[in-house]
């Protein structure tokens, strides 16, 4: 994915880790005072790595070079996401992170929530998550699902009077009209995440749509996909950006506290490292020739198949929702 | 006429027209060629096809089975540049004509208007829509208009420029209604800007609410044809026996009351409201190979939903 683009386009950054001193920036996560790190680890990719072991060098590396955010979802590899980072998280580096994981109803009653909530905890080999959100919001009635009565947001609720988690936010991949519904049908998220890359500034853009109003209210927006998912924009002639390039662009995006990015070995983390370490946030004009470089193949979604078709929608999103599952990774 | 007809400007319409993709899929050109001519036959004159459809061969059952009744019919085409520019559509048009056998097309449409960058790309000096109004100056075109299935702010879009067009076709069906809408959100701008829709996709494309017993062919078929305002429903008709189904649904049709409609539209209701009834709209299921090819998409083998 983004980890095999980075590795092929033969980034430079070699350095090992035990060698840097420096850390990775963090920012304040919405209106709560939590500091996050701009780097976050992607759980699915986490969950791709060689082996447990693997999976357990890749999250103490990142941990002990500054990376705190840890994102994953109770679905991703049928659990073995989860459960790879709870037993890497033993030993004291859980209280070192901010652990986020995903709630994976899609439309069933909170009762299926809270189930998977202690799923989820199992796992990861702890008493509370510091985020949990709803996964995947990408169908259109997916707002009316989350807020029906007995539905997912009123077992977030609980679950945060019993301390078992400290915010609530959603994700989702499909379009910016589905998250502006989320927010405004009331809830006080405390956390939203959406696809940000270069390309989303030029179609179906939640930069445009969403971030706005998420800032407005003191949400933490935490960016995803900023390789566009699958890195196929690096492969291809008419893109002239790196993924380096794309990785410090989503990373610069205004109000954007976290960047979770797919990591499935230690050559891609150091890779990820070296630039979340070396950050400077671009300028407006680097940034705005980044989007002049690709806005000729952006206006059709051809690079952000999340948006245009259920590439992204995984089985058990496309189940609840009875789509097709023709071309569903299992 | 046992079939009821509509207007377009002063020419007579069947309130059905025959699909020309499903006419490439009927299992014999004789059973295409008897289709088309007892549609003929029992006043069915809309017929349609598209560039693309089945590498052309659905052009030339067309044109073969016409031969020597072309002015019986109202013969529509669709141009498939996808973007291009004027001369490939004019390219396109002539290979149309010759396929069809005709020296003129009673309505040429835009086809597949479903990427978002789309009407940009048609309305770009010398793209498709200048060969649109190329066509219709050098008389090879009587009428013009666009189509598409995907989203109702992209045939917005393509209506925000004002163009002259005379037709605009999209899904029209009962679980439309309840999902990113074309007939609520287009058909009310079209016929403020006088531009007639037509409905296709009446039974939800391949038919699912169909299989899933949400609802019967007869009144699927029903529910589209009294869609206020429209001039035509196309319909796929891949054998003799779904021709003769959908005759009987069209002759001597009365369309729907209000509330019959309103009725179906909630019985539907629980089920529509994420695409699952309509997957033209929200995969890939039904976007075709040259649109594909022309936007960068993966092939339909490497991306089918």
């Amino acid at each position: 994915m983004g980890a095999a683009a980075l590795v092929s386009a033969g980034l430079t950054a070699t350095k090992e880790a035990g060698a840097q001193t420096s850390s990775i920036p963090r920012r304040k996560f919405g209106r709560h005072p939590d500091e996050v790190s701009i780097l976050g680890l992607g759980g699915h990719h986490l969950g791709n790595a060689a082996s447990v072991q693997d999976a357990t060098s890749i999250l103490h590396e990142a941990v002990d070079n500054g990376l705190n955010f840890c994102d994953n979802a109770w679905e991703y590899n049928n659990h073995r996401s989860e459960e790879w980072m709870g037993k890497a998280l033993a030993g004291g580096y859980r209280e070192k992170v901010f652990l986020m994981t995903k709630v994976c109803t899609h439309g069933r009653d909170g009762s299926v929530a809270m189930q998977m909530l202690e799923d989820s905890l199992t796992r990861l080999g702890t008493d509370h998550l510091d985020l949990w959100q709803i996964h995947a919001v990408v169908y259109d009635n997916d707002p009316d699902l989350a807020y029906r009565k007995g539905g997912v947001i009123e077992a977030m609720q609980r679950a945060k009077q019993q301390g078992k988690v400290r915010y609530l936010g959603f994700t989702g991949h499909k379009d910016p009209r589905i998250h502006k519904r989320m927010i405004d049908m009331g809830f006080e998220w405390d956390a939203v995440q959406f696809p940000i890359n270069a390309f989303d500034s030029q179609f179906r853009s939640f930069q445009e749509l969403v971030l706005p109003d998420a800032l407005k209210r003191g949400i933490a927006v935490l960016g995803m996909k900023p390789l566009n998912g699958d890195g196929a924009p690096f492969h291809h002639g008419d893109v002239k950006l790196t993924p380096e390039q794309a990785l410090r662009y989503a990373m610069s995006v205004p109000g954007v506290t976290t960047t979770i990015t797919g990591i499935d070995s230690l050559a891609v983390l150091r890779q990820d490292l070296a630039i979340a370490k070396a950050f400077e946030p671009l300028q407006a004009h680097q940034m705005q020739e980044i989007v002049a470089s690709v806005k000729p193949v952006a206006g059709d979604g051809r690079f952000e198949l999340y948006k245009t078709s259920l590439k992204y929608d995984d089985v058990v999103t496309r189940q609840m929702h009875e789509q097709p599952l023709s071309g569903a990774e299992t | 006429m046992p079939v009821p007809h509509r207007e377009l400007k002063g020419v007579s319409v069947s309130i059905i027209g025959v699909g020309g993709s499903a006419i490439g899929d009927v299992k014999d050109q004789s059973e295409a060629g008897r289709i088309i001519s007892e549609a003929l036959e029992n006043g069915i004159n809309f017929f349609d096809n598209a560039w693309e459809y089945h590498d052309g061969l659905s052009e030339e059952i067309m044109g073969r089975a016409l031969k020597g009744k072309r002015d019986q019919a109202f013969l529509m085409t669709k141009v498939c540049s996808h973007g291009r520019k004027r001369d490939v559509a004019m390219k396109m048009l002539e290979d149309s004509l010759r396929r069809l056998q005709t020296d003129h097309l009673d309505l040429w449409q835009i086809h597949e208007v479903i990427y978002d960058n789309d009407p940009d790309l048609h309305f770009q000096p010398d793209g498709a829509v200048e060969a649109l109004t190329q066509a219709k100056r050098e008389g090879k075109v009587r009428f013009i208009g666009f189509t598409g299935h995907k989203d109702p702010d992209i045939h917005l879009k393509m209506l925000s420029h004002r163009y002259p067009f005379d037709t605009v076709q999209m899904p029209l069906n009962p679980f439309d209604k309840h999902y990113r809408s074309f007939q609520q959100l287009v058909i009310p701008e079209a016929q403020r800007q006088g531009v007639m829709p037509i409905g296709m996709k009446s039974m939800g494309g391949g038919g699912e609410p169909v299989k899933r017993g949400v609802a019967a062919p007869d009144e699927l078929l029903r529910y589209a044809m009294s869609v206020p305002g429209i001039l035509t429903t196309v319909s796929g008709m891949d054998s003799y026996d779904v021709f003769k189904q959908n005759l009987a649904v069209v002759t001597d049709f009365k369309p729907m009351s209000r509330d019959e409609m309103a009725e179906l539209e909630n019985r539907v209701k629980a089920m529509a409201g994420d695409g699952r009834l309509e997957h033209y709209k929200a995969t890939k299921l039904y976007d075709a190979a040259v649109g594909r090819q022309q936007h960068g998409f993966p092939s339909a083998k490497e991306l089918p939903a």
